[in-house]
């Protein structure tokens, strides 16, 4: 390692351990010497410092030694006394105080990043004032009476010439009352060497006087221990130094006086040259010789075995005397105090390996005499010779950790001496690279003092970051923990400076909540210094704590916005952290051709539109040709890149905004950053373009840099044109909550316009934007995800083009739930506000089962009168009717939508099927002049409509058993509502080959025609084929008159029914059988039914109007035989009715009964057909009976029950006396041949034995169809079986 | 008693780190931790520390706080592990065995396919189950 | 705990894998799928390496964990050691393992068998059976990576197959 006199503690060392010279003047001399604005030692003071005085040396080893630096300490004799330690702390405090204003410059500048940190050298690093500081700490230790050094070795008396009598000043200065106590109370001898100096200033007169009395004092002194000095020789007083001696020591000097303006060259010279010889020729050999002396005296006393022991021994007697703290007084006669002097002298003399054998001698003394004062004094002098030595470092740290612990377990009283020493070993080790150990000796030395042990923690950090490796983590806590320090003293500008020193080492890092508690407490502190732009970007940085705890969060958010309202401006924050944009969730919603009436109808997959409108738009790429010729500037690209705006009409974009903290935020006027560059023209445009960008580019670059900027030159790129205009919106978040922002921006004028990015102002007094731009990278990656709305987000550049007419529509009054089959008219409400027409109006909808489009007659008649029957209208119309819809429905010509006067055209409503269904109708329709960019456009509408359950009907329908042709129209209405009421109307089958009519009376069935909630009704009809009513026999038990396909089931019949062939009854009927037809084929034994009932406007409920709710309830291919179709083919050519007695009386006493039956069949197919009867025994009629349930009729069901009953009754019976209750008597079969639509009869008889009723089913009809010539077998099924009609027959036994 | 348990990820950035106490010194923990990594690198960079100790995953007494004993222990993959208690006489033994649960229940928490490498780990069944094996620290040791 | 799984559940899991990934993802992209496939092997060695690490002290040198990888986790994961283990001292460490499990199900067909014989195999790089059956190394090799890369070593893996089932992974540690 480098010469130790060279490293700093050595420098150190050869600055404060050197001679000490008391100084003792008269006034007179002080005043001349203040002409200079100094005192006589500040005058003397660069004089003293030699860095080669070239003096050979010779101590108690006999070859002498030359030293070079050599260094006299000046102090007046008043000064020589152990310092009072208050105004020391005093001293201390202002020392880092100044420093820390000096330091307030640099704190506005960025941190540095921490790499340049570990790059920079100690000295540059580290802070200038460290050394001063720890200088001022040594000296508040000075002249303690146990150690030598600082004992005055000699003492300089200056009088003035113009004193009178001169020689009784010399000999008065000199009296001991005014003399420092270390004279006077023996610890150094008060027999010191005296020089006296006579000063002279030449501005009063010549220097005779001053020679006479320099002989005169020679004289009376002895004549070489006297000398003169003359000063201020320059009479003007302008003498200008360059590099003047005396400001590095006068640090606090007014600028106006300058020093030493009165000392002209010569007078230097004179001061230097009497400083010299002050000391080569008195001081250095007066120590020489007292060294010599003392050592031969030491070295009797001491030397040689003999001495140790007597030594020892004495000692030993002394033991038992009791030690107080700081040992036995020793007087400056005692052995001790000469050998410590010894060591000093030699120590100062560089004669270190002399010092050493004294001060080791010395140390085992102390030791034994327990005065652990001195004892550590005489360590740390040993440590400090070690090191000076540069040999065995081991023994030289030993020595100075030794003396530490000596001095603190002195206690308070060697407190201080424990911490110079403490910086002299921390000094040691930084020597020789081993800043860990340092810091942790700092560590030991920062005492309980706060502001002390700040400055200590703050060494000991940069020791950590100086150690190899560094160790950074540990510098950057102990720059927290003396940073705390200070603030717990106000040294803000200090706290705030370690605070930074420690930001570099976790900024980067993942330590959040370190981090955030470093970056806030620095904002607070810049805050508190007034400096809040800097303390705003620092408490920025915490803002978005998700992380921190409630609490925090909280406190973190009021003293940021203490803090901003504290400035009283806005400030603008680039990526304000609060609250969190989410970008995925941007959503770019606008209009070019398609246009959207409501939002809902945006959210609408585009592919459902698209397959909606296929038929009417012209293909895309059409479309895109038709652009292109229309504007030939534009370029192809431009188009393909950007999306299409049309001027006047909102942009809308979603963005969520997440407030990450758990308290609630306000975020205010969020809206749009938006650029618009006119692009009349290619070229042109394109500069324009660029030109917007540069310039917000650079905009956000400086953001970057300075993180914000204030207000007002931010306003003006938000809305500098008015090509545009932004919304704004404010919303509040709760903690933790995400919402979703709807904005819009609006282009005025045609050109291009680029969302940039957006705004938004954090609760009055933040303003924070994002710019989109910068997200872009994200998207892609989204977009690899292949979602569809993907791609409009992806650029946000718009191609306006002028403005066109924009269809707005909507429905008016449309429900937003109904109830199952609820029939209503609605309006389609077209507006068009711009003065352009628009023609060729075409509309689409998706479900025309629950919504079609009316004809303009229906407009004027009220509903549902129109629907009243006037003429019984034909079949036919109905068939010309549902030609119609399923396509396009295309607007008349004249109709012509502009200016404010609403269009309006009836829709149809009919809740078809209860459940949620939504609608869509889409509309195109083309620009009146054909000068327009666009060709057409599409309003796009979308209802959510909710049907609620009504009236449930079921129909059934069976044979009639007394008629052929005839069938039994069972109809079952539920009335499924919680409190609706309805009024059945009308039941109506559709088509003109069924008649309908009543079963019973009516009032029999249906007393009241209010049908209640939750109240079913049951009611039979019978169902007339009027096609085959060739062959009819009518025997009529029929009440209801109404014949025809519609009956009423009104009390009063008076009122008209409703014709059901009118639109839209047909239509929607229409859509009814496609919907229910499984097969569509005109079936003609299928009967299509429809209940029309109006909802009674007995209660008031809001939703009903003036005309009572319409409802009709379609049911479809009811089918004669669709519940045969478990036993044979769906159409069978063959019908059969057996008729005969229902009840007969009978007893069966005297014999059992035969009944005879009449079966007649009717062949209504024109092919002759075989058909045999097979009977069979009861015992298969009864697993016949109980067969039957098993089919899926409900007419079957509820009626075999109660047969059921009857007939396990009948066959528990029949399974006593084991015959069966009944048998088919006559022939088990019968083959007949039946000519084409012919029929014929044929007897049947059974014979019954026991009183019950009988279901007389169990026979089979098996038909064949013989193919005659002319015509093969046809799609019809060419033979079946059924099985038997179902015939009760009941015996009672006659008394 | 364990004031704090940390884990710390490879590139020295928590992934777990959890105090103990009711005081509110979660701040010094965190610092206390922090620093401690810097004792681990010195640990493990340290030529001159050689023999069996070079590379055992359990890198005993870090350094003693004012108050604080903190231990360390360093996996293969570079996670360190890192203990902050209280009580002034601890069993190496126990130390060591504390530390080898922890691991495994890391392992566990890790292994979890939805635990993404170098984040934070967030399973509570993690947080339970080292609070668990803090509780029974030194028991072992007296029962 | 041990948690175990049946062998058989690991191997059609990893069929499965390579098939979902070669032919259903990314079916005519073989590139990528094979680097999904590597990447959810490197997962699987991450963690692994992380479990199977415990309780051993840590590794002075990047041959220590090469050997723990052909040593303690090869057998840890197959029941077997590698077989051989060379290195050219700069970095590159080849493993060959000559009944490598994964493999030890897969056939070639005659023809590419002997054409992919050691003495040309650029004919058996091209062959379709090689490629098929490539796709299946990629997990393990994601696996090794995986586990180095956790050791502090980051590397790329690749495999190739000199003769069914023997097959060899070449690690080259980035410097």
């Amino acid at each position: 390692m480098a010469d130790p006199a060279n490293s700093p503690l050595g420098r150190m060392l050869l600055d404060e351990i050197t001679p000490v010279v008391m100084v003792i003047r008269t006034d007179l001399v002080e005043e001349a010497c203040q002409k200079n604005n100094l005192s006589l030692i500040e005058m003397l003071k660069p004089f003293c410092a030699f860095n080669n005085i070239d003096v050979p040396v010779r101590t108690a080893s006999d070859q002498p030694y030359r030293i070079q630096k050599f260094k006299l300490r000046l102090f007046y004799a008043s000064e020589i006394r152990q310092p009072n330690i208050e105004v020391a702390k005093e001293r201390l405090k202002q020392v880092i105080t100044n420093a820390g204003e000096k330091g307030i410059s640099d704190l506005c500048t960025e941190p540095p990043r921490i790499e340049t940190v570990l790059t920079t050298t100690q000295s540059e690093l580290l802070p200038s004032w460290f050394p001063f500081f720890n200088k001022e700490l040594v000296h508040t230790v000075s002249f303690s009476d146990h150690e030598a050094f600082d004992h005055p070795v000699a003492c300089l008396l200056v009088v003035s010439s113009k004193d009178e009598e001169p020689i009784n000043k010399f000999v008065d200065l000199f009296n001991t009352d005014q003399l420092p106590s270390l004279l006077n109370d023996g610890t150094m001898d008060p027999k010191i060497m005296k020089y006296y100096l006579l000063l002279h200033d030449n501005q009063d007169g010549m220097s005779e006087k001053a020679t006479k009395i320099l002989s005169h004092m020679r004289n009376t002194f002895g004549s070489n221990d006297c000398g003169l000095m003359c000063i201020n020789s320059s009479q003007d007083g302008l003498v200008e130094h360059q590099e003047n001696p005396w400001t590095l020591d006068k640090t606090e000097s007014s600028p106006g006086q300058h020093l030493g303006c009165f000392l002209n060259d010569d007078d230097m010279d004179e001061l230097k040259i009497a400083m010299q010889d002050l000391s080569s020729k008195h001081i250095i050999p007066h120590m020489e010789q007292k060294i010599r002396f003392l050592n031969q005296q030491v070295s009797v006393t001491r030397r040689g075995f003999r001495n140790q022991i007597k030594n020892l021994w004495w000692r030993k007697g002394k033991e038992d005397t009791p030690d107080n703290p700081n040992g036995p007084m020793y007087t400056f006669s005692s052995i001790e105090s000469q050998i410590r002097v010894l060591g000093d002298y030699a120590f100062m003399l560089r004669d270190y390996e002399l010092a050493l054998s004294n001060y080791r001698l010395l140390s085992t003394d102390y030791k034994l005499d327990k005065s652990w004062n001195r004892y550590a004094g005489v360590q740390e002098m040993m440590g400090l010779t070690y090191f000076l030595l540069d040999q065995s470092r081991k023994d030289a740290e030993y020595c100075m950790e030794n003396a530490f612990n000596t001095y603190l377990k002195i206690g308070l009283s060697g407190q201080r001496n424990a911490t110079r020493c403490g910086l002299w070993w921390v000094e040691m080790l930084k020597a020789r690279d081993q800043f860990k150990e340092a810091a942790a000796v700092y560590l030991r030395i920062s005492g309980e003092e706060p502001l002390h042990s700040a400055v200590m923690l703050e060494q000991a950090s940069y020791c950590y970051l100086f150690a190899k490796p560094p160790m950074l983590r540990k510098y950057g806590f102990h720059l927290v923990l003396s940073g705390d320090l200070y603030k717990k003293c106000d040294q803000m500008k200090h706290a705030i400076r370690t605070y930074r020193g420690a930001l570099t080492v976790f900024k980067g890092t993942k330590w959040s909540h370190i981090r955030d508690h470093v970056h806030f407490h620095i904002g607070k502190w810049y805050a508190f210094l007034g400096m809040s732009d800097v303390a705003v970007k620092h408490i920025m940085e915490v803002l978005a704590c998700g992380h921190q705890s409630k609490a925090t969060q909280e406190l973190f958010l009021r003293d940021f916005f203490e803090i901003v309202q504290k400035t009283g401006k806005t400030f603008e924050v680039l990526k304000l952290q609060l609250p969190v944009i989410d970008m995925p969730s941007l959503k770019v919603v606008f209009e070019d051709h398609r246009t959207y009436a409501s939002s809902e109808a945006v959210s609408v997959k585009e592919s459902l539109w698209r397959s909606l409108e296929e038929e009417m738009v012209p293909s895309l790429s059409a479309i895109r040709s038709n652009w292109l010729e229309s504007q030939p500037k534009l370029a192809l690209k431009k188009y393909k890149e950007s999306n299409v705006c049309v001027a006047g009409e909102a942009i809308k974009v979603e963005i969520g905004f997440k407030n990450p903290l758990q308290i609630p935020i306000s975020v205010a006027s969020v809206s749009l950053i938006c650029e618009h560059s006119l692009r009349s023209d290619e070229t042109e445009a394109d500069a324009n373009s660029l030109t917007t960008e540069n310039q917000n580019d650079d905009r956000f670059r400086n953001l970057d840099s300075s993180g914000w900027c204030s207000h007002d030159n931010c306003r003006e790129c938000s809305s500098e044109k008015s090509s545009f205009t932004v919304s704004e919106v404010d919303i509040s978040l709760g903690g933790g909550q995400t919402l979703l922002a709807q904005l819009t921006v609006t282009p005025q004028l045609e050109g291009a316009l680029k969302i940039v990015g957006v705004r938004w102002k954090l609760s009055g007094s933040v303003a924070g934007f994002c710019t989109f731009a910068t997200e872009m990278v994200k998207k892609k990656v989204q977009k690899k995800r292949g979602k569809t709305k993907r791609q409009m987000v992806d650029n946000l550049e718009f191609i306006v083009i002028k403005a066109l007419p924009k269809l707005e529509g909507f429905i008016r009054h449309m429900p937003s739930a109904v109830y199952e089959g609820d029939l209503r008219r609605l309006d389609l409400v077209l507006k068009n506000p711009s003065e352009i027409s628009v023609k060729n109006m075409k509309m689409k909808i998706s479900h025309p089962r629950f919504l079609i489009i009316g004809n303009r007659e229906v407009m004027d008649i009220e509903f549902p009168a129109c629907l009243e029957r006037k003429t019984k209208s034909a079949w036919s119309d109905a068939h010309a009717n549902d030609t119609h819809d399923d396509r396009v429905f295309i607007f008349p010509e004249d109709a012509l939508v502009y200016g404010e006067t609403p269009f309006i055209w009836p829709l149809w409503l009919r809740a078809a099927t209860h459940g949620n269904i939504s609608l869509y109708l889409t509309l195109y329709y083309e620009m009146g002049d054909a000068s327009t960019v666009m060709k057409y456009r599409l309003l796009r509408m979308h209802y959510n409509l909710e049907v609620l359950p009504s009236l449930d009907v079921s129909f059934l329908l069976r044979p009639s058993p007394l008629q052929l042709h005839e069938f039994l129209l069972q109809m079952d209405v539920i009335n499924r509502t919680s409190s609706k009421t309805f009024q059945i109307q009308q039941l109506s089958s559709f088509g003109n080959n069924w008649e309908i009519s009543l079963l019973q009376p009516l009032d029999a069935i249906f007393p009241s025609e209010l049908l209640l909630a939750g109240q079913a009704l049951s009611c039979f009809f019978k169902l007339k084929n009027a096609r085959k009513s060739a062959i009819t026999e009518v025997e009529d038990s029929v009440v209801g008159p109404s014949e025809g396909s519609d009956v009423s089931l009104r009390r009063g019949c008076n009122e008209p029914l409703f014709d059901i062939y009118r639109p839209p009854l047909v239509g929607f009927h229409h859509y009814e059988r496609m919907d229910q037809g499984t097969s569509n084929q005109e079936n003609p034994n299928t009967v299509d039914l429809i209940l029309i009932s109006l909802q009674s406007r007995s209660e008031g409920n809001p939703e009903q109007r003036d005309s009572p709710n319409f409802f009709s309830h379609h049911s479809c291919h009811c089918r004669q035989d669709s519940f045969f179709t478990f036993t044979f083919a769906s159409t069978s050519p063959i019908w059969w009715l057996v008729e005969g007695p229902r009840t007969i009386q009978h007893n069966f006493s005297t014999s059992f009964c035969e009944i005879k039956l009449k079966m007649t069949i009717h062949n209504s197919s024109n092919e002759v057909s075989s058909i045999r009867i097979d009977t069979s025994d009861s015992t298969s009629s009864s697993n016949a009976t109980t067969s039957v349930p098993s089919g899926n009729e409900e007419g079957w069901h509820d009626l075999s029950v109660l047969n059921d009953v009857k007939a396990t009754s009948v066959v528990k019976s029949a399974s006593q006396e084991c015959i069966s209750p009944f048998i088919w008597s006559g022939a088990s079969s019968t083959q007949i041949k039946l000519e084409p639509t012919s029929t014929t009869e044929i007897p049947l008889q059974i014979c019954v034995f026991s009183p019950g009723t009988y279901d007389l089913s169990n026979y089979v009809l098996h038909w064949t169809l013989l193919p005659s010539d002319d015509q093969g077998a046809g799609t019809r099924q060419s033979s079946g079986t059924c099985q038997g009609h179902p015939y009760y027959l009941t015996v009672l036994q006659s008394s | 008693m364990i004031v704090c348990v940390a884990v710390v990820g490879h590139q020295n950035n928590p992934l777990y780190i959890q105090s103990f106490t009711e005081a509110d010194d979660a701040l010094k923990l965190h610092h206390i931790v922090h620093c401690s990594l810097d004792v681990v690198d010195e640990r493990v960079n340290n030529p001159k520390r050689s023999g069996p100790t070079l590379n055992e995953t359990f890198l005993g007494l870090l350094y003693p706080t004012e108050n604080y004993k903190v231990y360390g222990y360093l996996t293969n993959t570079k996670v360190k592990f890192i203990l902050v208690t209280t009580d002034l006489d601890v069993r190496d033994a126990d130390v060591r065995n504390f530390f080898r649960r922890f691991h495994s229940a890391y392992v566990d928490a890790v292994s979890n396919p939805f635990h993404v490498p170098g984040k934070k780990i967030t399973s509570r069944t993690f947080a339970e189950r080292v609070s668990g094996i803090v509780k029974s620290f030194g028991l072992s040791s007296a029962g | 705990m041990v948690r175990e799984v049946a062998e058989s559940c690991v191997e059609s899991l990893l069929t499965e894998i390579v098939s979902q990934y070669c032919n259903g993802f990314y079916a005519n992209k073989p590139d990528l799928a094979a680097r999904r496939i590597e990447a959810i092997g490197y997962q699987v060695g991450h963690q692994l390496s992380e479990r199977y690490t415990m309780e051993r002290p840590r590794f002075s040198d990047h041959l220590e964990a090469i050997k723990f990888i052909c040593k303690d986790f090869w057998s840890e994961l197959f029941k077997k050691q590698i077989d051989n283990l060379k290195t050219n001292h700069r970095g590159t460490f080849v493993l060959q393992d000559n009944k490598f499990r994964w493999l030890s199900r897969v056939s070639v067909a005659p023809s590419s068998e002997n054409t992919g014989s050691i003495q040309d195999p650029s004919a058996m790089a091209e062959s379709k059976e090689a490629q098929a059956t490539g796709m299946y190394l990629y997990f393990p090799c994601g696996i090794i990576r995986g586990a180095l890369s956790n050791l502090g070593i980051p590397c790329a893996v690749s495999a190739d197959i000199s003769n069914l089932p023997a097959c060899s992974f070449v690690i080259r540690i980035k410097a």
